[in-house]
């Protein structure tokens, strides 16, 4: 009896010595997500990372808005609360948290370019190796281009970087970043982006050709290059894969039609999906987390309903009350999963960047081809047509105030046309001339960068 | 074995016979009580454990004795007391209360030890304390019975977990909740464990307060230690016994919303006698509804358990049977919970055989999600829950159009607008009355159902061979399994009548499998004046988890409210597995010398797979020493100093919680885009930067302290100090965003927690008849951010719409609320409408322009206060008079502050209507107008919500609870065959005394979405504090 519970015991405390595990057993790899060893070999690995920048890029357009547009005369919020209330009253924090997540989403989708620019050699299939360069280096540019206007010189970095490569951390000059950006695009559009050639291909929200061609002639005419600008533009507006959207409901289309061939390139989302749905439709509303960002200020109601009988105004402005933008009124039916895709870039902005480049800084023109083109803007969103004798500066600024509101466009062509200290010095009492036209740099970049990053002038 | 010890004795009592038989005399003395240096009449004195005698009156007794006799003195109450004659004629002995705690036997982790001999601090709560707390969770019985642990009772829903705290905030990522470890199966820091226990079977629960106890636990001791031992059966026959209570939960209403009479009166009276538009509609509409009273509808608690325990010599059983249900105060919430729990304990020669099996299953139904009670609260006294014959005549006519309003239809603010008060006509005037476009609050709580089921249970299992009296070694496996269930719904009646297609549902659970092998050797020796004993182990986890959510939506109806593949939410559902390892040995040496000096010595290494590569295993060590000065010479006579301890520890411990299994490596996950995935193509990103020297958290501890008793157990007190610094705290820092990323997990900073625990107990009065026993707690803790690794100023907030909150700066603790100091309110003259909405305050107040350039900007913010107590305390009385016995407790907290949010939602704080004159609310940020520098000092308002007006003390003191009793005597029970009735009436939170100035529900309320230490103190929609009457029955047969 005895001896049976001992070999009992026996085999337990066995049993106990062979499931004995060493630190070998400590080395475990995740389940539910893959890891370096098993990663990296095939070409559609380097694949799935280009669409990982595809993803990082939904994330800029979430709040970008409010360091855009409520950084402008068009927009403020419900509340006036917390930190979009810095925003709103050019009174920035550099711990604001809107501008820290925007700065790191830019440096996230430049990671995710540069990841797949690092791997892109495993790519055995010669015509995808140029196409992924190419997409990663359109969106790199992109990004760095977005990075440059909001808070000016940044870093640059052209690889993957460690916390350990502090020669990253420094500052480059305003000039060296716009070579860097135009460098990346010109690559981008000579060799591997796909021209568009039909709504359907390449699939909608992928970058194209035409699409850098406009996000570079924008970074020319935000340089004052405005031949080179002129010279890209003069291809692309009688690109005829691209036209306009008319009659009384074309402007509308132009946002609520998905896909449509006005659009160069926008960011695309899904409705109700918990993944792929954005949360700027709900937050320019009174639903919002924030119980409405984005509501439309005095200044641009005024200015809107001055254009009489413009078909813009009712998307630029929602209803009677005039208080939230209907750009982006979503149309999926759980409020905080919207599907509206940002647009980033449409023929209408091509337009008239064409008329800016003729214009070339000057206080009018009366050239034909830029007569055409802004009337073409002007019209499409009128009954009646007219022909404009000659374009002013003014007119120019007020036309795109008019066709690119809450489109985040508004701050940088008060800078681009030289009148943001003017204008947003009228809007705003507590306006700091020059110091309010860029954000600070986020703190938490000043604190990691072993003093190498320098806060912006005044902040 | 036993035949061998006899022989022994009877040699050993030969050998006695034939040295000391020669002197044979009369031994006189006198038996007096410890405490009160009274005579003890009744004594029992046997000699040599045959025949004896007993105590006169005056606690006298004479005996006939050999020298080398052995006599032994013993009263009921009383530790027994053995002497042994050398050849002494007189002997006074002070007997002892048995209720001394010196002799309580601790458990302290891989073992147990006396209390007198302890050098850390542990401290332990006995089943006779606990039994006394008719509550359903084991964390809430706890409250106020250990100094150092402060339970708090964030969100106080049925069945819902009190948050609890060893010895401050250690760390500024990991909320900081302890180690939970039940019959020796470690089950994590997830203290909801806690819930699914009966407490009936808990027979006591020890707390390893310092790291030189906690560090046998390694790297996850760092935020201290529960262990929680079941009861166990006892040799003899069997006993059942029966525990039953029930009760009503309920809230005392605040009225932090005044009624629509109220209001008016304010408005009369403020208003030159006139009534605004507003509340003359309000008036003639005639409802008052109390929301408070709505959401805060009580509830039944009740409580049964049965269970049968027993044994003989060699096998010990007990299992028990308990169900719980908590209704809850508060409108839907509902909590129940069935456990079953069996032990049995069996021993045949050199081997012992142990299994211990508890499952549970528990279902909670939430009070609906959001911002808690708040939402509804804030509702203004005018919004009917339905809609009737009168309400609908105030009802905007379009609306009724709509939606088809009948009566009994949920009622929404936004339908009474544009009412015609000179015509007496809805929809056709100009006076609106609604404040918010929310849906009806009732509607909201009742039409969502928020479902909990969890299934848990832990159990375990062991061999242990004895290889001699001294040598053991102990095999154990172990684990627990839970699994926890979520389903939610929300009806299309939850939401606005606009929206009903927000109705959604999710399905999600959440399982957690763990395993745990235990290889123990285990030596206790005691030789001449040492004792010495010895642990060394070799334990083995495993811990899987596996989470599963499925969302569903385009619900119509309430008629089917699971997931049908019509249902399915598009990306809703997804599953994730995940695992981690932990292998580690310890060791540890507990010696006595004379039972006047103690030394403890131990060291854990603890491997761990969330680790990084160069830093997979850690090393805990840990040293204590006490000295027991009363068993000096110089003491052993003291008349005054019963037990005289003094000690010191100092340890190490760690803590790998509040991270991700994987956190250490590079991350590949799969993503989608907001374009379909080209064919054969999946979408990747690197979701994290890798950190190879990612290890644990360390703390170590310095912990000097005193034990003393006085007078035979009659007074006594424990002192300890205390300095434990958290250090390489697991942190998610900020980093360059060049690397791609915006924060890195590593190991950075330092925080500091000091402070001191006392302990008193005292027995006051003790007879036959009455006895009245007190005991104190004391504690005050001071934590202190010291080093946050570059980040110290670090600004955090919940939500971006909210200001900047909370500030973690060095030099001050982890965080401190942050904003503008309230000066004085706005004159009601400047306010556009002061009057609307009921309840409203006005938006803006003056506040201090702390740099004193004329405006207030973003520099103008200062420190407004910490959510950290000073000091917490606990006074517990317990009275037994014959068979009555009363028992109350106490409790105490001073010194911390609250950032409160539900005085904002319910008095409106940010509402436009009482915006200041000359704003428009249409487009008050666009600069100053002309008009508004009229407005005195308009340059120095600042939004309320902002303001030190918000930051509130949050020091209360409550009865705990208190409890009445009645014990029928033996000769009555006996007559129903019974061993042991009593009943009893129990009360918690019968008195909770709020700080001047708080206007909320709950002073230790916290939002349950803000656990993160850096946002501490945020409090919005947390349950009210409810009041418990309970009435109890125990019976033993």
């Amino acid at each position: 009896m005895k001896n049976i519970k001992y070999k009992i015991f026996g085999s337990v405390l066995l049993l106990g010595l062979l499931t004995s595990c060493t630190e070998k057993d400590l080395d475990l790899k995740p389940i539910s997500s893959t890891y370096e060893g098993e990663f990296f070999k095939t070409d559609n690995d380097v694949y799935g990372l280009v669409l990982g920048i595809y993803d990082g890029l939904q994330a800029v357009p979430m709040r970008e808005f409010t360091l855009l547009e409520m950084r402008s005369d068009n927009a403020t919020s419900a509340l006036h609360e917390g930190e979009y209330q810095e925003l709103e009253t050019f009174d920035v924090d550099p711990t604001n948290s809107v501008s820290t997540n925007y700065y790191a989403a830019n440096y996230n989708v430049i990671y995710r370019a540069n990841q797949v620019l690092d791997n892109v050699g495993l790519v055995v299939n010669a015509s995808n190796k140029t196409l992924f360069t190419a997409e990663a280096k359109f969106a790199r540019a992109l990004a760095y281009f977005n990075l440059v206007r909001a808070y000016g010189e940044v870093p640059v970095v052209d690889k993957l970087v460690t916390a350990d490569d502090t020669q990253y951390f420094a500052k480059k000059s305003i000039a060296t970043i716009y070579t860097f950006i135009e460098k990346d695009l010109i690559e981008a559009i000579t060799s591997g982006l796909p021209v568009k050639i039909s709504s359907t291909s390449p699939t909608f929200g992928r970058f194209t050709k035409q699409a850098a061609q406009g996000i570079l002639s924008k970074v020319y005419l935000t340089q004052g290059k405005f031949t080179d600008a002129k010279a890209i533009l003069a291809t692309l507006v009688t690109d005829s894969k691209y036209t306009l959207q008319t009659g009384a409901t074309g402007y509308s289309n132009v946002f609520k039609v998905e896909g449509n061939d006005e659009i160069l390139f926008a960011i695309p989302y899904t409705n109700d999906s918990q993944f792929e749905s954005q949360t700027f439709s709900i937050e320019m509303t009174s639903s919002g987390g924030a119980s409405g960002l984005n509501y439309i200020t005095n200044n641009f109601r005024t200015f809107m309903l001055a254009s009489t009988g413009d078909y813009r105004t009712s998307t630029n402005m929602l209803g009677s009350s005039n208080i939230l933008t209907n750009k982006w009124t979503r149309t999926s039916s759980a409020a905080a999963l919207a599907g509206n895709d940002w647009v980033v870039l449409r023929l209408s902005d091509i337009y008239l960047m064409y008329v800016e480049s003729i214009l070339a800084n000057g206080t009018s023109t009366a050239d034909a081809t830029a007569i055409t083109y802004y009337d073409r803007v002007r019209n499409r969103s009128f009954a009646t047509a007219v022909t404009s004798t000659s374009i002013t500066k003014t007119m120019l600024l007020n036309e795109r105030r008019k066709e690119f509101a809450y489109e985040n466009q508004r701050l940088y062509d008060l800078i681009r046309f030289g009148v943001a200290n003017t204008v947003l010095g009228a809007y705003f009492t507590t306006f700091t001339t020059t110091k309010d036209l860029l954000l600070p740099l986020p703190q938490s970049q000043i604190n990691t960068s072993k003093g190498l990053l320098i806060q912006n002038p005044l902040y | 074995m036993k035949l061998k010890i006899k022989f022994t004795l009877l040699v050993t009592l030969l050998f006695n016979v034939v040295a000391f038989s020669q002197t044979s005399y009369t031994l006189t003395g006198k038996v007096i009580s410890g405490f009160d240096n009274v005579a003890i009449p009744g004594a029992n004195v046997v000699v040599n454990s045959k025949g004896g005698t007993s105590t006169d009156f005056d606690g006298k007794f004479s005996i006939k004795v050999n020298t080398g006799d052995i006599v032994q003195f013993s009263f009921m109450g009383y530790a027994n007391k053995v002497v042994t004659i050398s050849d002494q004629k007189t002997l006074d002995v002070v007997l002892t209360s048995n209720e001394s705690q010196l002799e309580q036997v601790v458990v302290i982790g891989y073992g147990t030890q006396k209390k007198k001999n302890l050098t850390g601090a542990i401290s332990k709560v006995s089943s006779k304390v606990l039994d006394q707390i008719p509550t359903s969770r084991v964390d809430d019985a706890l409250n106020g019975q250990v100094a150092g642990v402060t339970i708090l009772q964030t969100n106080p829903t049925a069945g819902g977990a009190p948050t609890i705290r060893v010895r401050g905030q250690g760390s500024v990522s990991f909320a900081g909740s302890p180690l939970i470890v039940v019959d020796g199966v470690v089950l994590g820091n997830d203290a909801d464990f806690l819930g699914s226990l009966d407490m009936n079977n808990v027979d006591s629960i020890e707390i390893l307060k310092d790291a030189s106890s906690s560090s046998i636990y390694g790297s996850r001791g760092a935020y201290g230690v529960v262990m929680i031992t079941s009861k166990k059966g006892k040799e003899g026959n069997a006993i059942f016994s029966y525990n039953t209570y029930t009760g009503y939960k309920y809230v005392t209403c605040q009225n932090i919303m005044p009624s629509t009479q109220e209001w008016s009166k304010r408005v009369l009276a403020q208003n030159n006698g006139v009534l605004t538009p507003q509340m003359d509609m309000i008036n003639r509409m005639g409802v008052n509804t109390n929301w408070e009273k709505v959401m805060y509808d009580g509830g039944m608690i009740t409580d049964h358990n049965l269970s049968i325990s027993g044994g003989s010599e060699n096998t010990k059983f007990r299992a028990s049977l308990g169900y719980n249900n908590d209704q809850g105060a508060q409108l839907t919430d509902n909590f129940t919970k069935y456990n079953f729990a069996v032990n049995l304990d069996t021993k045949s020669g050199k081997v012992e055989y142990g299994v211990v099996l508890n499952p549970s299953y528990t279902k909670q139904r939430l009070f609906a999600a959001g911002n808690g009670n708040i939402n509804y609260i804030r509702q203004q006294p005018w919004l009917p829950i339905y809609l009737d014959e009168n309400s609908l005549k105030y009802v905007n006519p379009s609306f009724i159009t709509q939606y088809n309003l009948k009566p009994g239809d949920y009622a929404e603010e936004k339908f009474f607008t544009n009412y015609n008060l000179a015509t007496n006509t809805a929809g056709t005037g100009t006076t609106s009355i609604n404040v918010t476009g929310d849906g009806n609050p009732y509607a909201n709580v009742v039409e969502r159902e928020n479902m909990v089921y969890q299934t848990k249970m832990y159990g375990s299992t062991y061999f242990k061979l004895n290889f001699n009296d001294h040598f053991s070694f102990k095999q154990t496996i172990g684990g627990d399994y839970r699994q926890i269930k979520n389903e939610n719904f929300a009806g299309p009646k939850a939401f606005q009548f606009s929206a009903p297609s927000n109705a959604f549902s999710n399905y999600g659970t959440v399982t957690t499998s763990h395993y745990a092998l235990e290889s123990l050797f285990d030596y206790h020796r005691t030789f001449d004046k040492h004792d010495l004993s010895l642990v060394a182990a070799y334990t083995f986890e495993d811990f899987a988890t596996e989470t599963l959510s499925i969302n569903g939506g385009n619900y119509t109806n309430d008629l089917i409210q699971t997931i049908s593949p019509a249902n399915v939410a598009a990306d809703g559902a997804f599953v994730t597995k995940s695992q981690n390892r932990l292998i580690s040995y310890l060791t540890r040496a507990n010696y006595a010398y004379d039972d006047r000096f103690l030394l403890s010595l131990s060291i854990r290494a603890d491997g761990s797979s969330k680790f990084g590569s160069n830093n997979k295993f850690g090393y805990f060590p840990a040293a204590s020493a006490g000295w027991r000065i009363s068993n000096e010479k110089f003491l052993a006579d003291n008349k005054v100093i019963t037990d005289l301890k003094i000690r010191a520890s100092y340890g190490t411990t760690g803590n790998n919680a509040g991270i991700d299994d994987y956190a250490n490596q590079e991350v590949i996950k799969t993503i989608r885009t907001g374009f379909a995935n080209p064919a054969g193509v999946t979408g990747y990103i690197v979701a994290n930067l890798a950190n190879n020297d990612l290890k644990w958290e360390k703390l170590v501890e310095f912990n000097p302290g005193i034990d003393a008793t006085f007078y035979g157990g009659a007074f006594g007190f424990s002192l300890d100090y205390y300095e434990r610094t958290n250090k390489d705290l697991l942190l998610n820092l900020p980093t360059s965003s060049v690397t791609g990323f915006s924060t890195y997990l590593t190991n950075a900073g330092e925080v500091q927690n000091k402070g001191f625990e006392l302990e008193l107990r005292s027995t006051n009065i003790k007879n036959e008849n009455f006895s009245w026993t007190s005991s104190a707690l004391l504690s005050h803790n001071e934590n202190t951010l010291i080093d946050f690794e570059g980040n110290s100023g670090l600004i955090s907030s919940i939500d971006p719409k909210r200001a900047a909150e909370w500030i973690a700066l060095e030099g001050n603790p982890i965080s401190s609320f942050y904003g503008y100091v309230k000066t004085k309110e706005i004159d009601p003259k400047y306010i556009k409408n002061p009057f609307f909405p009921i309840g409203g305050q006005p938006q803006d107040v003056y506040v201090e322009d702390i740099n004193g350039d004329g405006k207030i900007t973003t520099d103008d913010r200062t420190i407004l206060g910490n959510p950290y107590p000073d000091f917490v305390w606990s006074l517990t009385n317990n009275f037994k008079y014959k068979n009555l016995d009363l028992s109350f407790m106490f409790q105490g907290s001073h010194g911390a502050e609250i950032r409160i949010l539900d005085s904002q939602y319910i008095n409106n704080e940010f509402n436009a209507f009482q915006d200041f004159a000359t704003a428009t609310s249409a487009a008050p940020a666009n600069g100053l107008t002309p008009a508004q520098t009229a407005f005195p000092d308009a340059a120095l308002v600042q939004q309320r919500i902002f303001t030190s007006d918000d930051v509130q003390d949050a020091s209360y003191i409550a009865l705990r609870t208190i409890n009445l009793g009645y014990n029928f005597s033996k000769d009555v029970v006996g007559k129903f065959a019974l061993s042991k009735l009593r009943f009893y009436v129990a009360a918690q939170n019968l008195i909770y005394i709020m700080a001047n100035g708080y206007t909320g529900y709950n002073p230790e309320g916290i939002f349950p979405g803000a656990t993160s230490p850096l946002t501490n103190g945020y409090q919005v929609g947390a349950a009210p504090i409810a009041k418990t009457i309970s009435f109890g029955l125990n019976v033993q047969f």
